[in-house]
């Protein structure tokens, strides 16, 4: 059934803003951060006005719903990833799931000489936590290029980077330019050569279905904010067998047995990995983000988006100078539109479509290996999600091509 | 000095032309020109750390001196062609003045002209960043 973007929008308060320009607010900064549906908005002001409380280790009826709120928020979030609540670690984000992964699984069973795999796609997230390791433990990080001319991984050298791995780690897709890499095959490669597969979602959650026991993934990484949940909070969906090979990350209160003056004993399971307070708010607005999402197929979702995206990036093709990096006319492609052009700056380019109420982002997006594979120090980005329309993406390349035609360099 | 005091009067020209424009497009197109009227601009191949302006979102650079009979000097740079415009109209204001004016002459000009309530608050930071650094180095040239 197609998506009733007219209902949809209706749930995003923020959608009806108008700018200190007198402009409408158009966001096309999804890939950075999607919007919050009203519902997501209310769960967690209702908790802060009718039962804010912190979670476990008490007895009185407000800490009773705390609790029962993040756990059902658990369930809730697990169901939606197509796993089960034991196999699914808080975190602040994809940012920290990858951090915990690095030091909860990483330093725990690899050593010098061991390979872990990496791509040029990566965000600084995925890339920065190996660097790091690699100076401490001396295990080696490779990098599988690009190709530049299609955008896409180059398979025939992951499969000879892969072959001695012992941990795999791709983005799922990419916040630069929106491609998909082919994960199943990447996964089936890397279980081959026994690596361990950790898999950043914070893109690919917000427009696919990550069914995780399906998946075959060791470790996936997810961000909430970016699929209509708050900030602050996200998850490590984790493998059991994997989840028994980790060590504690962060410790402190709740994630210990017993604490002495000789020594501690931890929990198991996602408990070891959730010192402190949990960011219950947060995760009660992720568990209505993700019931809110859930009401929609996947599959339209990630349809409306990619028509968006490829439409925009088709239109871009006839606007003098501009030149899209990625390709949105795959099918499998996010609603990511990467551009550049030729003579107006980035930065600048970015402020004229902010004059025209148009939300996009500029700079390294984090990922300055990609950049300098691409060879540009930045880009603009459009991204789309749900709620965003044909009519908005009308609209910004005619403002696009106003400001190209106003601003450019003539030749 | 200009009006109300505040910016030097040969400025009073760039304000006023500035404060005629139709709309922000209409003054950021303006600021476009003034970047490629730079009066001392500073080449890329002169961009170093030492000179960058920090919390800037494009990337800025400036080298301040005295020229021979100890008029200030704003030599600046950008790879943004606003913030390049901006530079040149700072530039524009505070060249030949004394460093001493210069340490504490007011960023109002900008505000006459309606360039930073057009700006977005990070890019009206980074305007005030860019003019800070120019009067912080004003001061050292002074105590040099």
């Amino acid at each position: 059934m197609p998506l009733d973007l007219e209902a949809i929008r209706s749930d995003f308060p923020i959608l009806g803003r108008m700018l200190p320009n007198g402009k409408k607010l158009v966001y096309f900064d999804n890939a950075a951060t999607s919007q919050k549906p009203k519902c997501v908005i209310d769960s967690m002001s209702r908790y802060y006005e009718e039962y804010n409380s912190n979670a476990h280790r008490a007895n009185h009826t407000l800490a009773d719903e705390a609790t029962s709120a993040l756990e059902n928020a658990r369930s809730v979030i697990s169901e939606f990833f197509g796993t089960s609540p034991d196999q699914m670690i808080y975190t602040s984000g994809a940012t920290e799931a990858i951090n915990l992964v690095s030091y909860g699984w990483a330093r725990e069973n690899l050593s010098e000489g061991d390979v872990i795999v990496l791509t040029e796609m990566e965000h600084h997230a995925d890339i920065v936590p190996w660097q790091q390791l690699s100076k401490e433990k001396g295990v080696e990080v490779r990098y599988v290029p690009i190709d530049t001319d299609s955008f896409t991984l180059d398979m025939d050298a992951f499969e000879i980077a892969a072959q001695d791995a012992s941990l795999v780690c791709v983005v799922h897709t990419s916040n630069v330019l929106g491609i998909r890499n082919p994960v199943e095959r990447i996964v089936e490669i890397s279980h081959e050569a026994g690596a361990r597969v950790l898999l950043d979602c914070a893109q690919g959650a917000p427009h696919e279905m990550i069914e995780f026991d399906k998946s075959g993934v060791d470790f996936v990484a997810i961000s909430a904010h970016k699929m209509g949940g708050p900030t602050g909070i996200g998850c490590l969906l984790v493998r059991r067998d994997a989840m028994e090979q980790m060590g504690p990350f962060m410790t402190g209160g709740s994630m210990i047995k017993r604490v002495s003056t000789e020594g501690s004993t931890f929990q198991e399971g996602h408990a070891m990995f959730e010192t402190g307070t949990p960011r219950i708010a947060e995760a009660i607005g992720w568990g209505a983000a993700v019931e809110w999402l859930g009401q929609f197929d996947m599959g339209e979702v990630h349809s409306h988006i990619n028509e968006i995206a490829s439409w925009v990036a088709g239109m871009m093709d006839d606007i003098d100078g501009i030149r899209v990096y990625g390709d949105p006319s795959r099918v499998d492609s996010s609603g990511a539109v990467s551009f550049l052009h030729e003579s107006i700056q980035s930065q600048d380019l970015a402020l004229l479509l902010d004059e025209g109420g148009f939300a996009v982002r500029t700079g390294h997006h984090c990922a300055q290996p990609l950049m300098d594979a691409l060879g540009v120090p930045s880009t603009n980005r459009a991204s789309f999600w749900i709620y965003n329309t044909m009519e908005e993406a009308e609209a910004f390349v005619n403002h696009l091509g106003y400001v190209v035609e106003r601003f450019s360099e003539k030749s | 000095m200009g009006h109300q005091g505040t910016w030097p009067e040969h400025l009073n020209d760039i304000v006023e032309e500035f404060q005629s424009c139709f709309d922000s497009m209409e003054r950021y197109e303006l600021l476009f020109q003034y970047a490629k009227k730079h009066p001392s601009p500073l080449p890329p191949e002169e961009w170093e750390e030492s000179n960058q302006v920090h919390g800037c979102q494009s990337r800025a650079h400036v080298i301040c001196s005295l020229d021979e009979e100890g008029g200030f000097i704003l030599r600046g740079g950008a790879d943004a062609q606003i913030v390049q415009g901006l530079m040149a109209v700072t530039a524009i204001a505070v060249n030949g003045m004394a460093p001493s004016e210069v340490e504490t002459l007011p960023p109002d000009f900008a505000d006459a002209m309606g360039i930073r309530s057009s700006l977005t608050p990070s890019r009206a930071n980074g305007f005030l960043n860019m003019f800070n650094r120019v009067r912080e180095e004003a001061g050292k040239l002074l105590g040099g």
